[in-house]
């Protein structure tokens, strides 16, 4: 009979099944005169048995709202995920979550048309497409269907995009940072991800149903904002409204407001 | 894989509800998260310890997922697969932390408004508090088999699954971590007579 007492390693290998059967043997051998080295067996049962009852935590509700908030952003960009996975850091998703996010929206003439239309077929006469068939267009891109919007006359989702450019916006410049990021039309358009039903009916409250021409997620002096931006009366000049991220069709939190 | 949720018979299983996300329904994928939370939650909390590292995890499994779900081939559980991408988001905030301190944050009062609030109420017994701190002398591949085995209840060769490795080496795993375990637990133990344990782990199984 081996004198020496078993340690928990090879208790615990026995009862796992991992020991070669000749050490099993002894091993077993062991345990059948001594009762100390049962009790420490006993003790590794008891591990399991500990750890099993240990109360499951549920996750806190703060925590299911970040992540459902985190999840919603997620399906409003999908379509960048790549170009984006980069630049999102921690604090990003932080701020994200706390539903800190502002918009900049942009409106929709003949000129800006094509860059901020989903399926652009180069004419300028999309002003004139009735807005249940863009709606219905975008619909089958995986857009949330929009409760929020006032009126299908005045809902035009789906003829925009929703984009994420980066933008660090600045009061008093609004009109041409949404002009240089224009000039980039063609990779805005693919970059941009299909409206929320909040952002939709946030962009329509603030065009009154016009299309924008830039709907871009960015910041605005130093804080999450939607930058909205519609073509103005005048050529070349941009009607720009900046909203917090919490905008809706009822409410939408205008931060600025800058006349073409 | 064990499910231990009592599904409805008519619920949509979890491999259609994937399926739609992947085909751009836009609430598919919540609806999973959602059904799965708890599990998931418990997974990171416990490998990890820490609530708030274990928010920061879950929150990027919740998003790698998403993005991830299109190469989900369907031979295994969706639950397997969503814990996997679970346990692997806890080891990279180990990896990260261990590699950089920790980054600094751009708006304390934000994040502190969201973060999770812990102690969780289960603490009163002391039970789940001591469990957490003896894991966490555990190296992470032995704390997380034992969470998956031990705690979450998953069979060796779910576990095995779960974290891509043969059964045997969640076996040893598991073998090695209660055999440090062991003598970290014991005032949890009334078998032999110690007087110090009471209240809802005090009613053992006869030995």
């Amino acid at each position: 009979m081996n004198p020496a007492h078993l340690d928990y390693d090879v208790l615990a290998d026995l009862a796992e099944g991992l020991l070669e059967d000749d050490q099993a043997a002894s091993v077993n051998a062991h345990l059948e005169s001594c009762a100390e080295c049962r009790d420490r067996s006993a003790d590794l049962a008891d591990v399991s048995r500990i750890l099993a009852e240990a109360p499951v935590p549920s996750m806190p509700p703060e925590l299911a709202e970040r992540i459902d908030t985190a999840i919603a952003a997620e399906s409003m960009h999908s379509a960048t995920v790549v170009s984006m996975e980069q630049r999102r850091g921690r604090r990003h998703w932080r701020i994200l979550s706390a539903a800190a996010a502002t918009i900049v929206v942009l409106g929709g003439g003949a000129t800006v048309g094509k860059i901020a239309l989903d399926d652009s077929d180069g004419s300028g006469s999309q002003a004139a497409t009735p807005p249940q068939d863009r709606a219905r267009q975008h619909s089958a891109g995986g857009a949330a269907p929009n409760a929020a919007a006032p009126s299908e006359s005045t809902m035009v989702k789906g003829a925009y995009k929703v984009t994420r450019s980066g933008t660090e916006y600045r009061a008093g410049r609004l009109g041409g940072q949404v002009d240089r990021l224009l000039g980039k039309g063609q990779e805005l358009r693919l970059q941009g991800s299909a409206p929320s039903g909040a952002v939709s009916g946030c962009v329509a409250g603030v065009t009154r149903g016009r299309t924008p021409a830039l709907v871009d997620r960015a910041r605005y002096d130093g804080r999450d904002a939607i930058v909205i931006a519609l073509p103005g009366a005048k050529d070349g000049g941009w009607d720009v409204w900046v909203v917090g991220p919490d905008c809706t069709a009822k409410d939408p939190h205008v931060l600025e407001h800058e006349p073409a | 894989m064990t499910s231990v949720s009592m599904r409805r018979v008519d619920e949509v299983p979890d491999k259609e509800l994937l399926a739609r996300h992947a085909q751009g329904d836009p609430h598919a994928f919540a609806e999973l998260v959602h059904r799965h939370r708890d599990r998931m939650w418990a997974v990171a909390l416990r490998t990890l310890g820490d609530p708030e590292e274990a928010a920061d995890a879950l929150q990027d499994a919740c998003l790698s997922a998403f993005r991830a779900a299109g190469r989900f081939r369907g031979d295994a559980a969706v639950t397997t697969w969503l814990h996997r991408i679970v346990v692997n988001a806890c080891l990279d905030r180990i990896r990260r932390k261990s590699v950089r301190p920790a980054t600094p944050m751009g708006d304390d009062a934000t994040f502190d408004a969201v973060a999770p609030k812990m102690p969780d109420p289960t603490d009163a017994h002391g039970v789940s508090l001591d469990v957490r701190t003896a894991l966490e002398q555990l190296p992470f591949e032995q704390r997380a088999a034992l969470v998956l085995v031990d705690m979450m209840g998953y069979s060796v060769d779910d576990a095995a699954q779960v974290m891509e490795v043969p059964p045997g080496t969640i076996k040893s795993r598991c073998a090695r971590g209660r055999a440090r375990l062991a003598p970290l637990l014991t005032h949890h133990r009334n078998r032999r007579g110690s007087e110090n344990v009471g209240g809802v782990e005090g009613g053992g199984m006869p030995k």
